[in-house]
């Protein structure tokens, strides 16, 4: 029972967890996660934390980098604002996500050096060219438009070859994303 | 199975608050705040002060107690602060030492 670390529901962590076995938040966690293993961040959960493990499981909400050895897998009903790293990113219809996306590469473990730049989505232009170029096969499920909606327009003139990802029109993401901070805010 | 688990191979630096029972068998540097139950486990080791309302401590706690309710030192527990508690019990083999504050 003690090898299974859960952040329950009605509990918040506040500073810097870190340690070699896997972790499940269902509550709240301010500060930053490092861990070797597999880290699930539940339907409820809400974590304000730049993030480090192997596996990366999101259901809920992420404020802060993603950075994952392995995998990172936003599932149906994540909600993440901060940059995703991993040598192999699932992004399944229904999440979310603000940030640069960088999958593939090394895999290495290096942290990424910009820090999740919540307030400027337009500054994202050519990340978002470089990831659908170097990263497409990697991204399972996503419409890549949800990647980073509101560069779209530009992406997609950088990347007119891609019919299916031309189809999707830009979801108005901006009034979802005021909502996430906001419930960032209000659970505090 | 409800409630927060700091497994054995965790460690949390900062403060951990909790409205519900609370089980520690890692390591926590910081504060412990809980509503509810909250256990030390064997082989745990907090720095930290604890609050909660029924404490069982069976680990190494380093740092202030203060229970609601009560606070139970059983077989394998090392404590070095203070405890106030209403009720208070040191198991034969739990290791104290510190002040105790029964609220008399």
């Amino acid at each position: 029972m003690a090898d299974v670390t859960v952040i329950g529901q009605g509990t918040t962590v506040r500073g810097r967890i870190s340690g070699a076995v896997s972790l499940e938040i269902q509550g709240h966690v301010d500060g930053e996660i490092s861990i070797d293993g597999e880290l699930t961040i539940d339907r409820d959960g809400l974590v304000s934390a730049n993030v480090d493990a192997r596996v990366i499981v999101v259901r809920g909400a992420v404020k802060g980098d993603l950075v994952a050895h392995d995998l990172v897998s936003l599932e149906a009903g994540a909600r993440v604002v901060g940059d995703l790293k991993a040598p192999r990113i699932a992004i399944a219809q229904g999440a979310l996500v603000r940030g640069q996306v960088q999958a593939g590469g090394d895999g290495s473990s290096r942290k990424l050096t910009s820090r999740a730049q919540v307030a400027k989505p337009v500054a994202r232009v050519e990340s978002v060219s470089r990831v659908e170029r170097t990263a497409r096969p990697e991204v399972k499920v996503a419409p890549a438009a949800r990647v980073v909606p509101s560069s779209l327009a530009v992406a997609r003139s950088a990347n007119g070859s891609s019919g299916h990802e031309r189809k999707a029109p830009p979801p108005p993401v901006v009034p979802v994303l005021k909502k996430v901070k906001g419930a960032i805010a209000k659970r505090k | 199975m409800a409630g927060t688990v700091i497994g054995s191979g965790i460690s949390i630096e900062g403060e951990i608050t909790s409205d519900d029972d609370l089980v520690i068998s890692g390591s926590v540097r910081g504060k412990v705040i809980g509503k509810e139950n909250v256990t030390i486990e064997q082989g745990a080791s907090v720095e930290a002060d604890v609050s909660g309302s029924s404490l069982t401590v069976q680990g190494s706690i380093t740092g202030n107690i203060s229970a609601a309710d009560r606070v139970d030192l059983q077989t394998g527990a090392r404590v070095i602060g203070n405890v106030r508690a209403a009720r208070f019990t040191i198991a034969d083999g739990a290791q104290f030492k510190g002040n105790v504050d029964m609220d008399v």
